[in-house]
């Protein structure tokens, strides 16, 4: 028996029974749609907790002070030491050109600021010249400062875009004056305030936010301009970052970091390190191996559906068989082998399975377009990749043969005398 | 004498009912159809004469004796093979027709050459078969849109598609009236005047006195085995308005 017939009589039967046939398609569709639309969600929010990473900048290695031990005593020999800006400095020159770039951070907590008589409140935070190459940022209009301005411990700041916007509206802000204000001793009425005036010399570029915080609302100053003149926590930085040349070298760049604060802390045990070393190839990993559980998660629920409309295609198929006995009887009088009658209502059921995988593609396309639609989703890239098109309809083509294996089994063995005769 | 189509020698079948109960349909049944023979198989209820035509068509195989079909023995075959001799050297006719509803009437002619035979001009084939049995001008008919006798005819056109070395006909005429019956024995006399040979299983005596030798069965066994002198001719009882079978 030739292939083309197989499938015209499997399509004929399906098209007789078109109703029959479109709702046992439909268990497939919607399995298979569930399986685009879940695992394209799964991805575009692993896609975009990656992009969120990468936008605090690409290859960064990351060095925090390690805050309190579980015993008192550990580290009793030695002076609790803290990050400091001479620890960075120390990296820069010995690591040199084998990193991209390092600057270091203090953060001074919330100031009012105000401006042409606008008033805002929002982080200000001391950082080196170098955080616009090792964060990737660059400025909208006017220059970062220079190593000149934090050896003059100067008055000097950077804005982000919302802040700008808020105190300056759409004028110019590079080369105006703000006045950064904080309330000592008890509440804003009777206490004293202590205002500063800094000048603004350069806007950085829109950033957007990282998990729910916004980045562009925000002020950087000098770090030693932080440290004396803002919070007098003098030599003290609360993170040093270094970009590494590539995601390739992180590890090295890791260790070396390690070795050099370890040696200017005077620590021999790297395990009781008063500092630690954030590589953030790890974080993306640990990120992704969680995003992928979930969208591994999601996956699963809709292969549920899958295998429900499976069992359904099964059921279906043994009814037809059951019904159609005397027509496999004919067939088989006229010369039908097992094999020809198998490889009917296989195709039969891989018609149904294949088509409503076809469709189902269809409508999860539909479903991650709308869900797409929805504002709160509008940020999350959702992809639907090639693998997981070809994943779906290989899915509900194995599962027609699967389940329709079977049925066509039974059809297949039915005695044609028997078959002749069923009423 | 033309060449041996079917040869049956000491054919045994025996059905088990249930757990206790054996039916010994066929008991040691020797027959042979010639070439060009028109054979009814006569015989009561329970005589074996079923079991005898399923054996005959190939549809079941006997647990004892030997069965040369067109010079093959098909007694040991698989099932796939016996799939094959049906297709190659049997042309059913049922009582009930047994056309694919969902099918018209050339599809359902076509139907052996999709499992075997020669494919090629499938289509004229089938045209041809059809318009020896007067039905050219219904081709796209549904059995459903088609008379009893009409469908019967496209039946014996599907029979006749692969140019079968026996058709094999059980109770033809057991469904439809004697005008129709009259029109079905008419073409199984100018088939079998073409040379065809046709075995019919019936239980009536004025169809099976169109046919040239009745073999009767009696309790699986063959009883009487005899030469009609003057087949009645069915085309002159349709012009004579008279059904074959009353």
């Amino acid at each position: 028996m030739k292939l083309y017939d197989s499938f015209r009589s499997a399509l004929q039967s399906l098209v007789v029974n078109k109703l029959r046939s479109a709702l046992t398609m439909l268990g497939v569709i919607i399995g298979v749609a569930a399986v685009i639309a879940m695992v394209s969600v799964g991805n575009g929010a692993s896609a975009s907790v990656q992009a969120t990473i990468l936008n605090l900048g690409s290859n960064l290695v990351t060095v925090q002070p390690q805050f309190g031990n579980d015993q008192g005593l550990k580290g009793a020999g030695t002076q609790a030491q803290n990050l400091t800006l001479d620890d960075m400095r120390s990296i820069q020159n010995q690591l040199g050109a084998s990193i991209a770039a390092t600057e270091a951070e203090q953060g001074t907590g919330r100031w009012q600021v105000t401006a042409a008589g606008q008033n805002w409140n929002t982080q200000v935070t001391g950082v080196t010249e170098d955080y616009p190459t090792v964060r990737d940022w660059k400025l909208d209009s006017g220059e970062f400062f220079t190593t000149s301005d934090l050896n003059l411990n100067a008055q000097v700041a950077i804005l982000g875009t919302t802040t700008a916007q808020n105190l300056f509206g759409d004028g110019d802000a590079v080369g105006q004056t703000i006045q950064l204000r904080q309330v000592f001793g008890g509440d804003r009425s009777g206490g004293r305030a202590r205002i500063l005036n800094f000048r603004v010399v350069g806007v950085l570029t829109t950033k957007g936010s990282t998990f729910g915080f916004s980045r562009d609302d925000q002020i950087l100053v000098p770090l030693t301009t932080a440290q004396h003149v803002l919070t007098g926590r003098l030599n003290i930085v609360n993170a040093i970052v270094i970009k590494a040349t590539s995601s390739d070298t992180m590890d090295a760049t890791t260790s070396d970091v390690n070795n050099i604060l370890l040696q200017r802390h005077n620590i021999s045990d790297p395990a009781s390190a008063d500092f630690t070393v954030t590589n953030q190839n790890d974080t993306l990993a640990a990120l992704s191996s969680v995003t992928g559980t979930f969208t591994l998660l999601l996956g699963a629920i809709g292969g549920i559906s899958l295998l429900v409309g499976g069992i359904g295609i099964m059921n279906i198929m043994l009814v037809s068989v059951n019904e159609r006995t005397r027509e496999i009887g004919i067939r088989k009088a006229v010369g039908a082998r097992r094999g020809d009658i198998l490889t009917q209502f296989l195709i039969e059921a891989v018609a149904l399975t294949g088509l409503g995988g076809v469709l189902g593609i269809l409508l999860g396309w539909a479903i991650t377009e709308v869900v797409h639609r929805i504002p709160q989703a509008a940020n999350l890239p959702l992809l639907i990749t090639s693998g997981t098109v070809i994943i779906a309809v290989g899915v509900s083509v194995v599962i027609g043969i699967v389940f329709g294996l079977y049925p066509a089994m039974r059809a297949a063995r039915l005695h044609p005398i028997e078959a002749l005769r069923y009423e | 004498m033309n060449e041996s189509v079917v040869q049956l020698r000491g054919i045994a079948k025996t059905y088990h009912i249930g757990r206790d109960i054996t039916v010994n349909a066929l008991r040691g049944v020797d027959l042979d159809v010639r070439a060009g023979e028109f054979l009814a198989i006569m015989g009561p209820s329970g005589s074996g004469k079923s079991t005898l035509m399923n054996v005959l068509g190939c549809l079941d195989v006997a647990d004892a004796g030997t069965y040369v079909l067109a010079g093959e023995n098909v007694g040991k075959l698989s099932d796939d093979q016996l799939a094959a001799i049906r297709n190659k050297h049997v042309g059913f006719v049922f009582q009930t027709f047994n056309l694919l509803s969902r099918l018209n009437a050339i599809e359902n002619v076509e139907l052996p050459l999709i499992y075997g035979g020669d494919r090629r001009a499938r289509r004229q084939r089938a045209l041809a078969a059809l318009e020896q049995v007067g039905l050219g001008d219904r081709i796209h008919h549904r059995p459903s849109e088609l008379s009893g006798g009409q469908q019967q005819r496209v039946a014996i056109a599907r029979a006749l598609l692969n140019d079968p070395s026996m058709i094999l006909a059980d109770e033809p005429t057991g469904n439809l009236d004697s005008r129709s019956s009259a029109e079905i024995l008419a073409i199984f006399q100018r088939l079998n005047e073409t040379g065809k040979t046709v075995v019919m299983v019936t239980h009536e005596p004025d169809v099976a006195a169109h046919c040239k030798r009745i073999v009767r069965m009696r309790d699986g066994i063959v009883a009487r085995d005899e030469l009609v002198p003057h087949p009645r001719r069915a085309e002159d009882e349709i012009a004579a308005g008279i059904g074959a079978a009353e």
